[in-house]
């Protein structure tokens, strides 16, 4: 079976980022960036049913030179080779554009499976996967949690998650997509074999001439304000507690 | 024309949908729903209580249960049929698996997981989190109409969808669907016990820091969950401690969540925990020091004893 | 489950400045001589290259010229040449300039860097050298064969916090080397156990070491320009306390921002932290910070010992270099050339004993001859005394070292005595002769100049995983609080920067506990080396864990 996985480099979580002069995107120029997490689920479900089924896993990326690093990462993992759509017009581009630069360079690889992160920490727009699937023509199915693939290899079923605590199996014929959510395995450790084996497998560079439409632009970046001053509430603790009772009923309207 | 998109589930309207409404009534554009499935009568009707233009009811069998592929081919002949100049969704799962596939389908891009909308220098803009909501960004449909985006549920309030003089019609619209081109074939959901907290998807949560003080007083802030529906979080030092299990902490190194409610009983508030924190709608906090970081997020703050103030508040949530 | 293991010729553990120009050393001597290519690795226990890096810092590229003489052309990050030099006595409201800077700390032809993007870039050439560059892997004990040392192990992954094995277990790998240089940076973890366990350090004087606290800022870019270097003295430190302040200008409106304290003060309730945020208001610098924001944030501890504070750098099958030896002269506050130069001078000799096959102590020590005949100990032993000097005092300390400046450094008793720094440290009776002691300055935080210790943890990028043992081992912490809380109240507390260490109430009210939150920990070393019971072991935790000192 050949698994193409797609990954992005964020930011590292939880770096102290700030809005950009543009204020249309952060300062990144000096940050630390990793694998996007979700994406790290879906590497390591690849490389799991790798495991099980055989075939290859080909991890695909869209971004500047930099992306390198965890594409490198990745196939340090386990991954078999890359494919690195490179170009700086990528570094902030939205989901579409990076879909339609990825399905670009996968058309032709004819992959039996696809595999993306549910969705990214920078940008969060959680569709890469769905519109990379309409792109390449695949069903898809998002939000999965087990992936089970049938015994001929003709077709799979997967455990998607619904909201509060439903969850649905869903059967579809392979070629498909699948976008993993973060949790469904545990993660593996890059070994000092997985990094040396790395540096000899193969990363194809394709260019990009320019970056499609978005169909969407960031206008402005900002800190979210409060909206209002902290309410503080007095009196005895009954009296407060009842009252802030009173305000989460009616003002704040979350009881 | 905006339309929306109303889900439903075995003629089961989402509630989410008369936000979505209430975000589209304010565009100064007639609105009409549309509502999706096999047999949708009744949640159309249930609709057209909005004050809409019209409701459309699209029924096919093949339309149930959802498939992204029944529902990309149905709605793309129905924003082709009636040429909105917007088309929005309540940011749920199904929209999430389907409705990125129809703004590309039709060469556009869905702009997902709005909090707001509003004109910007004459231009509608779609509000929306990035960063894991460290940040918001104004962001711009371009491109021709229609512009798709999906509203954050609880973004807007569902009350304030304005309701009609009178019923909204409810129009029949034809779809063509061959049931043998849907690719996916859903079994029956079900339920089942998670084997890890998922903070991230609570609408309310409790979280205990240090104020705490001893694992032996933990159940009172269990109760507090217990009353209101809520999960049990907590700040580092008490998973540090074993106190909670570490998939309960909020933070960084921990969750990053957003729930409706916040409540934070004796949580001085470290930046490490306000990260993850922050994007609670409503943040609740009772700490003992009125200079605690924690009151520069909270909307409403009780300083005092949370061993007093906390009682109080299960007792004024039962009382009642 | 199987013990992964690699052989290797030439194992460099650390890639600081001393590591990766021993690495590159070594690749470039491969090249010009060869032979049967050499394999060589380096271990680095931050998760990306450099990512532990943090130093002022101005560097005097001497070394990296011999190195590496097309550096320039190779995209070195030097960009911003020190233009202006300034010191100045700092009382509590007044900054008094120094009518000139001695010669010392005159950086003409140095440059303001960053030591993060450095070791990156260097990184980057080793890399491109043939050298296997390990990030993520920590070195956490030596192997030996008999005497010999003859590798290193690295440190498990995948343990919970009991030490119990997690679904994702990888035991450590076994990394075989004919010779191993350490490079482990200041109280490197393998090197303490090698000084050890052959008493290396017999016969010099204790190393001394200080503790560097450094922020990165973002203020209005006319403030000061580009390559202006400021060094403070005085306020806010006392006489009896070594240290002072450094501001160096990067462009666009870039400071960083430092505090170095000695590590060997007498006043047990002492705080680095608060001296670097009563540094911060002091007018000279709060006026170059106002309206800036703080964008990043470290600590580290560094050798301050010099010449007299160097081990024995080689035994069988392994060499020192850099911080881990004590390659740093404290009088022109520089150390990256020296760790550079020494790793050098280790490749130089570890290449020769692995090509003749001989990597007995006694081959290595080529690299001891090469420190005494090279640059290293020219710069080092005519300040051999300098630092030694200060523990008189400020005065005495600056009279000693203009003095120095014409005498090469001699003195009546040579080496000057000193003692390891923790064991200046009084008790609290004794410091404040038994009375009640005064209230410590304190310094209100304001989070837009000051910040309290978990905000800055907070802007050093640190990240470990939580699910894993404590790597701050405490031998007895029944010490902590019934001793140390009486002798000197827990200064842990206030030495560590990071708020790892916390004495909270124990559970149902029986008196006080220490807490160790040691994933705050930033790697600074201060606690191993300051404690007073010495009962405080560092080790390193899971590999990739710790800062991430992006630009610093």
């Amino acid at each position: 079976m050949k698994t193409a996985v797609c990954i992005k480099q964020v930011v590292t979580r939880d770096w102290p980022l700030r809005p950009a002069e543009s204020a249309t995107w952060v300062r990144d120029d000096d940050a630390s960036f990793e694998m996007n997490e979700p994406d790290a689920y879906a590497l390591e479900e690849a490389l799991r049913l790798k495991e099980r089924h055989g075939g290859e896993v080909v991890v695909c990326s869209a971004g500047p030179a930099r992306i390198s690093q965890v594409i490198r990462e990745a196939l340090a993992r386990g991954a078999d080779r890359a494919i690195h759509v490179e170009s700086d017009a990528l570094s902030a581009a939205g989901a579409d554009a990076v879909a339609a630069a990825l399905a670009a360079a996968m058309q032709d690889e004819s992959f039996d499976l696809v595999l993306t992160g549910l969705q990214s920490d920078d940008q969060g727009f959680g569709q890469t996967g769905v519109v990379l699937a309409e792109r390449l023509g695949l069903p898809h199915a998002t939000i999965i949690m087990e992936v089970d693939i049938a015994a001929d290899g003709a077709g799979l079923r997967v455990k998607r998650e619904l909201e509060s605590g439903w969850f649905q199996w869903v059967a579809m014929p392979l070629p498909a997509l699948l976008t993993i959510q973060s949790g469904i395995n545990q993660l593996r450790y890059a070994t000092l074999r997985g990094i040396m084996a790395a540096k000899r497998k193969e990363i194809r560079t394709v260019p990009l001439d320019g970056v499609a439409s978005q169909g969407q632009r960031i206008l402005e970046l900002y800190v979210p304000e409060k909206t209002s001053a902290t309410r503080f509430i007095d009196g005895s603790a009954p009296e407060a507690a009842r009252e802030l009772v009173r305000l989460l009923r009616e003002e704040a309207r979350v009881l | 024309m905006t339309l929306v998109i109303a889900e439903q589930r075995g003629g089961v309207l989402n509630p989410a949908t008369w936000e979505t409404l209430a975000a589209a009534q304010q565009m100064n554009a007639p609105v009409t729903a549309a509502v999706v499935g096999a047999r949708v009568q009744d949640t159309a009707a249930e609709l057209a209580a909005a004050d809409v233009a019209e409701v459309l009811a699209v029924e096919h069998e093949a339309l149930e249960p959802y498939t992204p592929d029944g529902f990309v081919a149905a709605l793309a002949q129905v924003v082709e049929a009636t040429g909105p100049e917007r088309v929005l969704f309540p940011h749920t799962y199904q929209t999430r698996d389907h409705a990125p596939a129809l703004a590309a389908r039709l060469g556009r891009v869905l702009i997902p997981d709005c909090i707001g909308s509003k004109d910007r220098d004459g231009q509608r803009v779609f509000v929306r989190p990035m960063f894991q909501g460290k940040f918001v960004a104004d962001v711009l449909p371009e491109g021709p109409a229609p512009h798709f985006a999906s509203f954050q549920i609880g973004a807007y309030r569902a009350d304030a969808c304005v309701r009609g003089a009178a019923a909204a019609t409810v129009r029949e619209v034809a779809v063509q669907l061959d049931a043998a081109a849907i690719r996916q074939r859903p079994e029956a959901p079900f339920k089942e016990a998670k084997q890890a907290v998922d903070l991230t998807q609570a609408e309310r949560i409790v979280a205990v820091g240090r104020g705490i003080k001893g694992q032996e007083h933990l159940p009172l802030a269990q109760e507090l969950a217990k009353v209101l529906d809520a999960e049990l979080a907590a700040s580092r030092p008490i998973c540090d401690s074993g106190w909670l299990p570490m998939d309960r902490q909020i933070g960084s190194s921990g969750q990053t969540v957003a729930p409706k409610l916040y409540l934070a009983v004796g949580i001085s508030g470290a930046i490490q925990h306000l990260v993850g924190m922050k994007g609670a709608r409503t943040i609740v906090a009772v700490n003992k020091d009125a200079d605690a970081p924690i009151f520069e997020v909270a909307d409403y703050g009780i300083v005092g004893d949370l061993f007093e103030v906390v009682p109080a508040i299960v007792a004024a949530l039962d009382g009642d | 489950m199987e013990r992964e293991t690699l052989d290797v010729d030439v194992l460099v553990v650390g890639g600081g400045p001393a590591g990766l120009a021993a690495a590159y050393r070594l690749a470039r001597l491969n090249a010009e001589q060869g032979g049967e290519p050499l394999m060589v690795a380096v271990l680095e226990k931050a998760r990306a290259a450099g990512a532990h890096m943090l130093s002022g810092a101005v560097l005097d590229p001497s070394a990296l010229t011999d190195l590496m003489p097309d550096w320039k052309s190779r995209g070195a990050p030097l960009d911003v040449p020190v233009r202006d030099d300034r010191i100045y006595f700092l009382t509590a409201r007044r900054a008094l300039p120094f009518p000139v800077t001695p010669p010392p700390l005159r950086n003409h032809g140095h440059y303001v860097v960053s030591l993060n993007r450095l070791a990156k870039w260097l990184a980057e050439q080793v890399e491109a050298a043939g050298v296997d560059v390990f990030t993520g892997f920590a070195g956490t004990e030596l192997l030996y064969e008999g005497d010999r040392v003859v590798g290193v192990r690295t440190g498990d992954r995948g343990l919970d916090r009991h030490g119990e094995r997690k679904g994702t277990f990888e035991p450590g790998v076994d990394i075989r080397a004919r010779v191993t240089v350490l490079a482990d940076g200041v109280r490197g973890n393998l090197t303490k156990t090698l000084i050890r366990r052959f008493g290396l350090d017999a016969g010099r004087s204790p190393q001394s070491y200080a503790i560097g606290i450094k922020e990165l800022w973002d203020v209005d870019p006319d403030r000061l320009p580009a390559g202006s270097v400021i060094h403070t003295m005085g306020h806010p430190l006392r006489h009896e306390e070594f240290g002072g302040g450094f501001i160096y200008a990067l462009p666009e409106g870039r400071l960083s921002v430092g505090f170095v304290a000695g590590l060997d003060y007498r006043d047990p309730l002492f705080d680095p932290h608060v001296a670097f945020q009563r540094f911060k208001r002091h007018p000279l610098v709060s006026n170059l910070l106002a309206g800036g924001q703080m964008v990043r944030y470290g600590a580290k501890a560094l050798p301050e010992g010099g010449w007299h504070a160097l081990p024995r750098c080689h035994a069988d099958g392994a060499l020192i270099a850099g911080d881990a030896a004590g390659f740093l002269n404290s009088m022109r506050l520089k150390g990256i050339h020296l760790a550079m130069r020494s790793g050098m001078h280790a490749a130089d000799a570890a290449f020769r004993a692995v090509r003749e096959g001989d990597v007995s102590g006694a081959r290595l020590s080529e690299y001891a001859r090469l420190v005494e005949e090279g640059p290293i100990r020219r710069e080092l032993y005519p300040v051999r005394n300098v630092h030694q000097s200060f523990a008189g005092g400020l005065l005495a300390g600056l009279l000693y070292s203009g003095m120095s400046l014409v005498t090469g450094g001699w003195w009546f008793r040579d080496p000057m005595p000193s003692h390891a720094g923790h064991e200046r440290t009084r008790t609290v009776k004794r410091y404040f002769g038994g009375g009640v002691p005064p209230e410590p300055p304190g310094v209100p935080i304001d989070r837009a100049l000051t910040f309290d210790r978990l905000t800055n943890v907070h802007y050093s990028g640190t990240r470990h995983d939580e699910d894993q043992p404590s790597h701050l081992l405490v031998a007895d912490t029944d010490i902590c609080r019934t001793r140390c809380i009486e002798e000197y109240a827990n200064p842990c507390t206030r030495f560590c920067p990071a708020n790892v260490y916390e004495i909270v109430d124990a559970d149902a009210g029986a008196g006080k506990r220490l807490q160790i939150n040691a994933s705050n920990c930033v790697h600074c070393k201060t606690c191993d080396i300051m404690d007073p019971y010495q009962i405080i072991d560092w080790v390193p935790p899971e590999g990739g864990g710790g800062p991430s000192y992006e630009g610093m």
